[in-house]
């Protein structure tokens, strides 16, 4: 009995075609439009939290420049000492510390035969421990680690195949740094880097192209004219820093900060006035970026649920109206034997049929919708270029949210029908069947 | 009384709107004997279309007792009552009022589902219809492809489908031309001599001569002359 007054709703929706159809439709772009933003939302924050994965989320920039709330470095003053190094390395919320000295290179040259000479321009150098390569999450493909106070470094991928790729430098080749102060030194390539994105550092810093040993790669001083006396110091333009943990990254930068501004550091003396130090989280722009995404998130699926309720509105809209348009023949039926309920079922299931169908259309198209969405931020991400740390955005489904979408399609269609349903079920059978 | 299909005693109906009421019915008495084809006429307001209502099940008195084969209507639930019309009373309108989404043999049907018939027994019932009022044909035609007089013999297989034992015909003829509805009228005549209590509603006079009992009606009250 069910059943055949389930098959009467079928019936009277397939003779109504065109208006089943655009009902539908609006169910359908509803249910699509929050698949579509939950799966490209969903997508997106695995995309950044993945890039938490590649940067190093306790790793620092500690340097000068501008600060303010988008700090900036500028990396023109060599201002940190050893002994600030030590200090901050004590510092209680600080794991490690490296100096870095950049070492600008005029030339990279290889001895080819006996007399000949390859030269290639310079690469970025930069002067620290191995520590570095911690901080900025590098990894070595072959060879070691450098000595302090030996001729040897660690060149990159890039670097590797300067001369040529058919003829890439191998671990125990020589290679001749020629520094722009004139001077060249050997140094014999100990270790080479696995190949990496454009900034681990996310755009702080670029990735090095060689690193060495700070001695004997590294010798720039700051000079003091104490009365008659010319203090000599070695000092560094950046330094380098991990906290113990992600938890205390605010407070290693607190404390760094506190140290540096005190007048108690090298740093804070050798300083220009007109800057200010600078420490650059990695946590900080991240956070910021998953929270920009997730409010963005919270807002789009705030108008794709207003997009279902248009739908569902819709559907409430045309049952009115096929209520209206159809009350001769509810007369009629209450007339050769139909119960109330059999009414309210007959316009019940047509609601809920549509909402079932819209429900799972919409569940298909916004899969597809999806995908197309992801496309097209991974093309938009190709442009940001740097900033990203490399790979695209993987289109991830969440299963759950197909199985809530047919729910609240369901849902949807008896909601918006039980009003209209109850109104031809209430039906005077003597008015109805004079309705014209 | 037992041998009565249809008993009413005393029957009223008043129509309330605001302060001012209008009894359509006013203590109308009434015994129909079964196999009886009545002709009940009368001007539009004289309250024969409200007596129809109230036999048909489809409204209830303001005072009085109608009793139908055996039951009283009177004190009946809204489902209790849509089955007694399913059952017992079969319905034939001016507009044949057949539902357009349906087929011909669907529409036949339609009184059987609503009374929860095994789906063999409706289709061999509805087929059986057909073929009496000679349509077998157009079982899977809907009423728009069928003429005015075929889609009034599909009312009337439909009224027949649970075999009720009073059929209420509201102007069957209105809306056909004089030669179908002699057609249609005749096949009332054989389903009254069939057993089957007749009562035609209408203002037609010359359908007077179909009916062997004729009830007029003005003004709520009911007076009868052959």
């Amino acid at each position: 009995m069910i059943i055949d007054i389930f098959g009467m709703a079928l019936q009277a929706m397939k003779s109504y075609k065109i208006r089943t159809f655009l009902t539908l439709l609006g169910v359908v772009i509803g249910v699509a439009s929050v698949i579509m933003v939950t799966t490209a939302g969903g997508s997106v924050s695995s995309f950044v939290a993945e890039q938490f994965n590649v940067f190093n989320p306790i790793g620092m920039v500690i340097g000068t420049g501008t600060g303010g709330d988008t700090p900036q470095l500028s990396m023109r003053s060599v201002v940190f000492t050893d002994n600030d190094v030590e200090k901050i390395q004590n510092l209680p919320s600080i794991k490690t510390v490296a100096p870095v000295g950049i070492v600008p290179l005029n030339k990279i040259l290889k001895r080819d035969g006996f007399l000949k000479w390859e030269s290639r321009p310079g690469e970025t150098m930069y002067a620290s421990t191995p520590e570095l390569l911690k901080i900025f999450n590098l990894e070595l493909e072959e060879g070691t680690l450098f000595e302090e106070g030996k001729n040897e470094v660690v060149i990159s991928k890039n670097v590797a195949e300067i001369f040529g790729t058919d003829k890439p430098l191998q671990v125990g080749d020589t290679i001749y740094l020629r520094r722009v102060d004139g001077r060249t030194l050997e140094a014999k390539v100990v270790g080479i880097l696995k190949e990496s994105s454009t900034s681990n550092l996310l755009g702080a810093m670029a990735n090095p192209g060689v690193i060495c040993p700070i001695k004997p790669y590294y010798s720039t001083y700051f000079g003091s004219n104490a009365g008659t006396v010319l203090k000599r110091v070695v000092a560094y333009t950046i330094l380098l820093a991990e906290a113990t943990d992600t938890k205390h990254v605010q407070d290693a930068q607190d404390q760094i900060l506190e140290y540096l501004d005190s007048g108690g550091s090298d740093a804070s003396q050798y300083k220009d006035q007109n800057t200010d130090f600078v420490v650059i989280t990695q946590q900080y722009i991240l956070v910021r970026i998953e929270q920009v995404v997730s409010v963005i998130r919270v807002y789009i699926t705030a108008i794709a649920l207003i997009s279902l309720l248009i739908g569902a509105i819709g559907i409430a809209n045309i049952m009115y109206a096929t209520v209206t348009e159809r009350t001769r023949e509810i007369g009629t039926m209450m007339a050769i034997g139909a119960k109330r309920r059999d009414i309210l079922q007959l316009f019940l299931f047509q609601s809920t049929i549509i909402g079932l169908l819209g429900g799972i259309l919409g569940c298909i198209l916004g899969a597809a919708g999806s995908w197309f969405v992801v496309d097209l931020l991974n093309r938009s991400v190709q442009n940001l270029g740097g900033v990203i740390a490399g790979g695209s955005i993987q289109t991830i489904y969440a299963p759950e949210w197909f199985l809530i979408a047919s729910i609240v399609g369901i849902l949807i269609g008896m909601a918006a029908g039980i009003l209209p349903a109850r109104r031809a079920a209430k039906m005077d059978p003597v008015e109805a069947l004079r309705y014209e | 009384m037992k041998d009565y299909v249809i008993n009413i005693d005393s029957l009223t109906k008043t129509y309330r709107s605001g302060k001012t009421s209008f009894k359509a019915l006013n203590s109308v008495n009434l015994k129909i004997k079964k196999g009886d084809f009545i002709a009940i006429m009368g001007p539009s307001g004289s309250g024969k279309s409200t007596l129809m209502h109230i036999i048909g099940c489809l409204d209830r008195p303001t005072s009085g007792t109608i009793i139908i084969d055996g039951e009283n209507i009177s004190t009946v639930s809204d489902n209790q009552l849509a089955q007694i019309r399913g059952r017992k009373i079969g319905f034939i309108f001016q507009k044949f009022n057949l539902i357009p989404t349906m087929n011909a043999l669907k529409n036949i049907e339609l009184p059987m589902v609503f009374l929860g018939g095994t789906k063999a027994d409706r289709n061999q019932r509805a087929a059986e219809l057909l073929g009496k009022v000679g349509l077998t044909n157009w079982a899977t035609h809907r009423p728009s492809e069928l003429s005015g007089g075929q889609q009034q013999r599909i009312a009337i297989a439909r009224a027949l489908s649970n075999n009720p034992s009073i059929i209420l015909a509201d102007e069957p003829t209105g809306n056909l031309d004089t030669k179908t509805g002699e057609q249609i009228m005749k096949l009332l005549v054989s389903l009254s001599k069939e057993g089957k209590t007749i009562l035609l509603v209408t203002h037609a006079i010359a359908l007077k001569r179909y009916a062997n009992r004729v009830v007029n009606m003005l003004d709520g009250k009911i007076s009868e002359k052959k």
